[in-house]
């Protein structure tokens, strides 16, 4: 079946069948590399992406799901002000991520703050066990996602002015 | 590995009129229960499928006066949305500990709930606050109580042929609630299992009273828990440990492990009514 959708701003089209996960499509047909599809169950986070702005694990998500709908990448999500926010966020709060886990904690930090401005500590340890690695001491990320929530207000708030 | 004829039904009628032409099809939503044990390359799915996750009917959810309904597609993240002042706190504790929150952004209240292969975190609260389903097909609709989706073994027992399309919450004030996760896994498995009670007092007399336990098999009781309302509260500490030791005939079908941690967890829930 041939399905449409917008992926990364852009119209497009695939064919798929029924049995391919999103996931594999996005890498196969698109390139789009920084989606992975290790545990293909949706639990090691490393195929987050923005399906019509709600963040998924695109390694659960059959492709036909897609049709018609709205996908987001850390490719096309890289190209914004908030992707730079959460970055150099992390950053200033001396905070570094692996290579495991850097894309999908800057997805999740980015659903969350897209909803929530200004998270508690629970609501961030929540949202990251989407994204879970071992890495980086927890408290450490929650400084670091408050430190990136902080940043950003104020750039929203100065644009606003 | 074989392709499927993948339905997509514009609207609740067309999705009907498919089942009543298929009713062996596979109705799919957030698929997260169907994917979740697929690690391979491949999704392997049967030859028919009905997506019926973006159908406009079964994606709403709101508050009546004496109701909470929640359309069948709504995932588990909606849910939460609506609140804590709309859902009550047993459902709200038990939706915010499904998964992960990627994973309550795909799941369905509807899957959650018309697992055939075990019974997920849903069902004994919404046991225990005797919600009603809404099940859909060509003929009409019926809705039936959550508590009649077991076998008489304990297993699930979702009906074939009809779709699952919202749910009823009843409106209804608790004084004493516990809801916990059995087992040590965050996803579904053999030892894992929800402990779901809710208690209600007037005048110093426990009026409503209800348990549930569910994993591979679910467990309520409503004639142990009509011999329970009525005592006056608070209970004694030997009430409690009676009440407790009457619900563990109930658990030799379970494994030891999870035996054990009902009973216990049975008699911690007397105890919220001995303080």
């Amino acid at each position: 079946m041939t399905i449409s959708f917008i992926l990364n701003g852009e119209d497009v089209s695939a064919n798929t069948r029924s049995v391919d996960r999103l996931s594999d499509i996005l890498r196969e047909r698109f390139g789009l590399l920084g989606v992975r599809s290790d545990c293909r169950c949706g639990r090691c986070g490393r195929c987050l992406v923005f399906l019509n702005g709600r963040l998924v694990p695109s390694c659960i998500v059959p492709a036909f799901a897609a049709k018609g709908k709205e996908i987001i990448t850390i490719e096309g999500y890289a190209l914004t002000e908030d992707y730079i926010d959460i970055t150099e966020g992390f950053k200033d709060a001396g905070v570094a991520t692996c290579g495991f886990c850097d894309a999908s904690k800057i997805m999740a930090t980015a659903a969350l703050l897209e909803h929530t401005p200004r998270p508690s500590p629970e609501q961030i340890l929540d949202q990251l066990s989407s994204a879970p690695c071992r890495c980086t001491d927890p408290e450490a990320v929650v400084k670091a996602v408050q430190a990136v929530a902080e940043r950003r207000s104020k750039r929203l708030y100065h644009r606003a002015l | 590995m074989r392709s499927s004829n993948v339905h997509f039904p514009k609207d609740l009628a067309e999705a009907l009129d498919v089942l009543h032409r298929q009713p062996g099809i596979l109705i799919f939503a957030g698929g997260t229960d169907i994917l979740r044990e697929q690690g391979g390359r491949g999704i392997a799915l049967p030859e028919d499928v009905l997506y019926v996750r973006d159908l406009p009917e079964l994606r709403r959810a709101g508050l009546t006066e004496r109701f909470l309904e929640i359309g069948a597609a709504v995932t588990v993240s909606e849910l939460l949305e609506l609140g804590n002042a709309a859902l009550p706190p047993l459902l709200s504790e038990t939706a915010y500990g499904i998964g992960s929150s990627a994973i309550r952004n795909l799941a369905t209240v509807g899957g959650n709930i018309a697992c055939r292969s075990r019974f997920m975190d849903l069902w004994p609260v919404l046991a225990c606050l005797d919600a009603l389903v809404e099940l859909r097909d060509q003929g009409g609709a019926t809705w039936m109580n959550v508590n009649r989706l077991v076998s008489e073994n304990g297993k699930p027992a979702f009906p074939e042929g009809g779709l699952l399309t919202r749910v009823r919450v009843p409106i209804e004030h608790w004084d004493a609630y516990l809801v916990r996760k059995v087992g040590l896994s965050d996803y579904p498995a053999p030892e894992t299992a929800l402990f779901s009670f809710a208690a209600r007092a007037e005048k110093g007399i426990l009026v409503e009273l209800r348990i549930a336990f569910a994993g591979e098999l679910a467990i309520r009781s409503q004639a142990l828990e009509s011999g329970i309302i009525g005592r006056s509260l608070p209970l004694s500490q030997r009430e409690c440990a009676q009440f407790a030791e009457s619900y563990r005939e109930l658990a030799s079908a379970l494994s030891e492990g999870l035996a054990l941690q009902f009973v216990a967890l049975v008699g911690g829930a007397f105890e919220l009514l001995a303080r």
